[in-house]
């Protein structure tokens, strides 16, 4: 068969809904494609874990403590099945973390901001999980079978931290004047890269993730999903949103953000890989993953045991 | 006192040791777990972020065993004090260092609360021996993930075997001063709260640690000197410890590795202890 | 280092699964790692490791698929079972009178 029959079958197959497993044939645009998708998908979930282990120290009381860890010891997880995935598209785990720390590959926005206190801890596990079990619920639809596969247990585990993150923010919310400032003062600094995290309206013709249906749905789709479910449970508790103010549009009954009231540079500026905590994070790990090649080397070869 | 409480009064000795105990547990799970997300192996960050989950649930069992019967707040004896109030051992508070100095403190402090837990389990004091029973249990996995790393180690290539060396040597003391007599010892010792007493226990840390070190090939003969010695020492290429010569100050003495059972501590535990009580003591009276 | 497949079991009645991988230099740490990477929750009782390379498949796994008739070996294939007993019942009455 010539390449041109094989993409033909291939294309006709995602466009009746079709699944692609990792030995299948596919074209070189979505191996290419689906693993760079995945790839940042990891690089996001280890990331992540940074800025919430900042948080770790701080943490008010001992059960909180041990929460938080197990959250992030949960994100650190999935980036492992993530890497797994995207290894059997023909990228060795080593490479994609060397690309990671050098800065020639991307993770999610969100992870390229400063946290400073605990109702951080609160924004981040409510409404930034909360905006990434949006979008990961959406993938399980994904073409790539094998992504969809850790993608059920990253999603299980994503509506946990949902859980955790609600019940700090509402101890705080029901709390002292000092604690709900904390999760308002928070939500000031989060609100518009919650927004970029979807990204900017999707290009369906130029877009070759929603072209293979690795992606089924579109950016703006998304965050309308988000929007119409975290907004009123926000302003329920009495907190103030910041530019972009969602309104409430009475015809649809969706919650809607103006396009003129979003600002991209940020998001343009972190897509350089030039966010507040970019450089500082990835020199962190950088220099972790220097200084340890000696554990690396131990690592290499099965145990020599002695008699 | 709650209904059912046991009518056994709450002793000054089982406050003392009950608390070092949770804050040895507290304090190095505090710093176990700033691994979490930068460990050198994926899957190893994510099973030492366990072993740091579990110290911390095991500082709240202690905390708790005493807050039920002093009418306390397990969280405001966790975060509550000041810091000459804790009573764990420097060991615990040193930083992290590189993987190399965190897999030597894991090793020795895991072998050595296994050997303080196994007299524990004779305690006179039911709801302690109980729960040091169940401790036991999670603590297993611990030893087993400690041996298997240092085994791992200490046979593989010369750079991660000499790193190791070098900082099980340095930090041996300071492990071993985890068995510093407990303020109220004597009492302890009195009450049977304490089966074994702490200098006892230590010389058992210490035979067994060496006995293994001498296995693994990290001849142990420099720790065995003893504590008072002040000489400097470095890894040759093979691994073994070569004094250097230098009258250095940077030995490993113990009367620099103890004094933590009487609540003196290092610069390291001074940003420690912010952090961890920070929220805490910010926001008095609110639940979290 | 290599890929160790994780298989899990949970009590009695279902067999083991495939959970996942772990990246480990052998069997001993390749377990501790799958503990925590996936039974961390208690998930299963039982635990198995095993080398990529010691998985084997078919090159071309179409040899699974059934080609010619096959019936007898599904339940299917006896669906007219009511009527056969009526059959019969209708048969032995017959006998009777």
């Amino acid at each position: 068969m010539t390449y041109d029959d094989k993409l033909t079958r291939f294309t006709s197959h995602i466009e009746e809904g079709g699944k692609v497993e990792a030995e299948d044939w596919m074209p070189e645009d979505y191996r290419r494609g689906v693993l760079k998708f995945i790839e940042m998908h990891a690089n996001s979930e280890i990331m992540g874990a940074l800025p919430e282990r900042e948080c770790l120290p701080r943490a008010p009381s001992l059960q909180r403590k041990m929460s938080l860890a197990a959250k992030i010891q949960d994100e650190v997880g999935h980036s492992q099945l993530l890497y797994r995935v995207a290894e059997d598209l023909g990228k060795s785990r080593d490479n994609m973390y060397a690309d990671l720390v050098t800065g020639h590959s991307k993770f999610h926005n969100v992870f390229h901001y400063p946290v400073y206190h605990w109702g951080d801890v609160g924004l981040i596990g409510w409404l930034i999980d909360g905006a990434a079990l949006v979008t990961q619920a959406a993938l399980r639809d994904s073409s790539y079978a094998p992504y969809t596969r850790v993608l059920k247990r990253i999603c299980s585990e994503e509506q946990l931290h949902l859980r955790h993150g609600e019940d700090i923010t509402l101890e705080m919310a029901s709390g002292t004047n000092q604690q709900r400032a904390m999760f308002q003062d928070a939500l000031d600094r989060w609100w518009l890269a919650i927004i970029h995290f979807f990204g900017p309206r999707s290009k369906p013709d130029k877009d070759l993730l929603l072209r293979w249906k690795v992606k089924t749905r579109t950016n703006e789709d998304l965050r309308q999903e988000f929007l119409d479910r975290y907004v009123p449970k926000v302003l329920e508790l009495g907190f103030t949103l910041p530019t972009p103010v969602p309104h409430h549009d009475h015809e649809s009954g969706h919650w809607l953000v103006r396009d003129e009231d979003i600002d991209w540079a940020p998001l343009d500026a972190i897509k350089r890989n030039e966010g507040p905590e970019t450089a500082r994070r990835l020199k962190l790990r950088r220099e972790m993953y220097d200084g340890h090649r000696w554990v690396r080397d131990s690592m290499a070869e099965p145990a020599v045991h002695t008699a | 006192m709650s209904a059912g409480a046991e009518t056994q009064s709450v002793s000054k000795a089982f406050v003392s040791v009950v608390t070092a105990l949770g804050d040895d547990e507290l304090i190095i799970g505090h710093r176990h777990s700033e691994w979490t997300g930068f460990a050198p192996h994926i899957e190893e960050d994510v099973a030492f972020s366990s072993i740091a989950q579990d110290e911390i649930g095991h500082a709240a069992a202690y905390y708790s065993l005493i807050a039920r019967l002093t009418e306390d707040d397990a969280d405001r004896i966790a975060l509550g004090r000041s810091r000459a109030e804790y009573r764990h051992a420097i060991v615990c508070e040193m930083a992290n260092g590189d993987w190399a100095r965190t897999l030597a403190r894991h090793w020795l402090y895991d072998h050595a609360d296994a050997i303080r837990l196994e007299s524990l389990e004779d305690s006179s004091n039911k709801g302690l021996a109980q729960l040091v029973a169940k401790i036991r249990r999670e603590e297993r996995y611990h030893l087993i993930h400690a041996d298997t790393w240092i085994s791992r180690v200490a046979h593989g290539p010369v750079e991660g075997r000499s790193k190791l060396t070098h900082a099980v040597t340095e930090m041996f003391w300071s492990a071993a001063a985890l068995f510093e007599p407990f303020e109220d010892e004597d009492l302890a010792g009195a009450e049977d709260l304490l089966p074994v007493t702490s200098p006892k226990l230590q010389e058992r840390f210490v035979a067994q640690t060496t006995a293994t070190l001498d296995e693994l090939g990290m001849p142990a003969s420099v720790i065995r000197t003893g504590a008072d010695e002040t000489a400097e020492f470095v890894a040759s290429s093979s691994g073994d410890l070569i004094a250097s010569g230098n009258d250095s100050d940077s030995g490993a003495s113990a009367a620099a590795s103890g004094g933590g059972r009487k609540g003196r501590h290092t610069s390291d535990f001074e940003s420690l202890w912010d952090d961890l009580t920070y929220t805490y003591r910010n926001n008095p009276g609110a639940t979290w | 280092m290599e890929v160790f497949e994780v298989f899990r079991r949970s009590g009695h009645k279902d067999p083991f699964e495939h959970v996942g991988a772990v990246i480990a230099p052998d069997s001993e740490m390749a377990l501790l790692m799958a503990k925590e990477c996936f039974v961390r929750r208690r998930e299963g009782q039982h635990l198995w490791v095993t080398r990529r390379s010691d998985i084997h498949s078919f090159q071309d796994e179409s040899l699974l698929e059934i080609a010619a008739d096959k019936s007898y070996r599904f339940a299917q294939a006896y669906r007219d079972v009511v009527k056969k007993r009526d059959r019969a019942r209708s048969r032995a009455q017959e006998l009777d009178s």
